[in-house]
């Protein structure tokens, strides 16, 4: 395996359909501003480009068959190059990350753009596309009615029993979060919240309330990869790729993602998510003492006190003390989600793991401004999707 | 819940009380997916379960799943009876689709449940928030979910006991 560097980065804002940020803006209008920019900030031409491994929609582009690279394709030029969409669910861009880098890693391809973009339907997303007895998200969908936030609050309550954990100290994960997106140009919100104001909000799924989950956004990034031979073309200093992987759902899982699961479970209750983390750490020959800081999927601020916990970042039950203390924050020890996360961002389901990409190669450049994580020298980047995938990325500088 | 008695149609209650036109007509009850749960001689769902290694599953599937499992031997099962709240979660606003549901929504509480039989289910729970602790024991029951075309179609949900 070769070693893969980032050579460029680029994200268009995040926001939402119709206001000042994203407006009326299609898909490929957003990914032709993320594009352009990763494609100037590593001083690649398109026609240098020779391959394209993007995130695959089921809400936006891609012809309704998830076809997104190719609309970037057409879009920005057709230089007949392959095109790689991969679909993950919401870790659909993290996914592409991977491909990208395997490709690249392995020799086949020395230049690679990585792509995602999403416009958003409004509101709960919807997890099931068919109307099939055969799917078991449909099922559950039907039978139960448990969409992601329900699927979140579970979780949330179950750590509320096991680890005492207070929903003050949920809406202060937010409060902590927002404060990190000030000064963010590509979040959508960047202003701080002040605790009574999440408390204030309505619950969407007891114990979890608005301003605790993500909404959908709109927006996307791109990053320009290539082997570090041809970096050293480019630029003096790279951002390194220590690693890529992907999971997906063990049997042990603890919590039933269709209709039931066996009893007694494991004791991880993302199993997908965890082995993806353990198989980077592994592959990059990295503990999670190494680590610098953390952009993980705060689909939900239950996920920033415990996936630190399930990855070996902290102890069990100690991130809501590691939280309280300021250890999460950019300038903490333990430095969980500077750019804002997910909650200050909202999510662009697709487009998310390749963002992260970009949010971890501004930190590990120093580029982060009021959210740099001091000394940043290696990053972790992690998303989950439907269906049980997760993906994780690892970056050095 | 309402009294029902047996329609004479295999899945198929009819629930009395339901009103329509002003007058009391009975709804035929219809499970919301066939095939996959009943109320006749009790609450039960229908799955199965590998002999091998003893994993049981709702709904069926084809082989057993477990890793570790020498050799898949999938026989049929009806899975009823009681179990524990292991967590629960309350869907304050309506789901997207394909949830179906009454107009206007009541928000109701999403139970996760350790049953006896050996499996953590997720279902509806039929009993407010207030009185819904993790812990808390809890058995099987078919209740209605929505009505649709002077149909009441059901699901299984749990209920405090």
């Amino acid at each position: 395996m070769r070693e893969v560097s980032v050579l460029g980065v680029g994200v268009h804002r995040f926001g939402k359909t119709g206001d000042d940020v994203v407006g009326t803006k299609s898909v490929t209008e957003l990914c032709r501003h993320a594009v352009q920019m990763a494609l100037k900030d590593a001083g690649v031409s398109w026609g240098q480009i020779e391959a394209v491994a993007a995130a695959s929609s089921r809400f936006s582009g891609g012809k309704g068959w998830g076809l997104n690279g190719n609309d970037v394709v057409e879009d920005i030029g057709s230089t007949g190059i392959p095109v790689y969409n991969l679909s993950a669910g919401c870790a659909a861009g993290g996914n592409a990350f991977n491909v990208g880098y395997a490709l690249v890693a392995g020799g086949v391809y020395d230049i690679v753009l990585v792509v995602g973009g999403e416009v958003m339907p409004k509101g709960m997303i919807q997890t099931s596309g068919v109307e099939e007895a055969t799917d078991p998200e449909f099922l559950r969908q039907r039978c139960v009615g448990m969409p992601g936030p329900s699927f979140w609050a579970t979780l949330a309550r179950r750590r509320m029993f096991d680890h005492g954990t207070t929903e003050e100290q949920y809406a202060r994960v937010t409060v902590k979060a927002r404060k990190c997106s000030v000064g963010n140009p590509f979040a959508r919100f960047q202003k701080e919240i002040g605790i009574n104001d999440v408390l204030a909000s309505p619950y969407v799924s007891n114990p979890l309330r608005l301003f605790e989950i993500c909404p959908v956004s709109n927006g996307a990034a791109a990053a320009v990869i290539c082997s570090a031979a041809k970096a050293r073309q480019f630029t003096g200093k790279p951002i390194t790729v220590a690693t890529s992987a992907v999971a997906t759902l063990d049997f042990s899982d603890a919590l039933p993602r269709g209709l039931a699961g066996p009893v007694p479970a494991g004791p991880s209750f993302h199993t997908e998510a965890k082995a993806a983390v353990m198989r980077a750490f592994e592959q990059a020959g990295v503990g999670p003492r190494d680590i610098s800081f953390t952009e993980l999927q705060d689909n939900t601020c239950y996920y920033e006190l415990a996936f630190p916990e399930e990855w070996g970042l902290c102890e069990p039950g100690e991130a809501q003390t590691l939280l309280e203390s300021g250890q999460t924050t950019p300038v903490g020890r333990m430095p969980i989600n500077p750019s804002g996360g997910f909650v200050s961002f909202g999510e662009a389901t697709t487009a998310m793991g390749v963002w992260q990409i970009a949010e971890l190669t501004w930190q590990l450049r120093g580029q982060a401004g009021a959210r740099q994580v001091p000394g940043a020298k290696v990053g972790l980047a992690q998303t989950n999707g439907l269906g049980g995938n997760a993906t994780a990325a690892i970056l050095k500088r | 819940m309402a009294e029902k008695r047996s329609s004479g149609v295999e899945g198929a209650f009819v629930e009395e009380g339901s009103v329509a036109g002003g007058s009391f007509v009975p709804a035929l009850r219809v499970p919301a997916v066939p095939g996959l749960f009943a109320d006749e001689g009790g609450a039960k769902v229908f799955g199965n379960k590998c002999v091998s290694c003893g994993t049981p599953y709702f709904p069926k599937a084809a082989d057993c799943h477990n890793p570790h499992c020498q050799a898949s031997r999938m026989e049929d099962c009806a899975f009823s009876g009681k179990g524990v709240v292991w967590s629960y979660s309350v869907a304050d606003f309506p789901p997207p689709p394909p949830h179906k549901y009454d107009k206007p929504f009541k928000p109701y509480v999403i139970g996760v449940i350790d049953m006896d039989n050996g499996l953590r289910m997720v279902g509806q729970m039929v009993d407010p928030l207030e009185r819904v602790r993790i812990g808390a024991p809890v058995e099987l029951v078919i209740d209605t979910l929505y009505h649709e075309d002077d149909k009441a179609y059901t699901s299984w949900k749990f209920k405090l006991v």
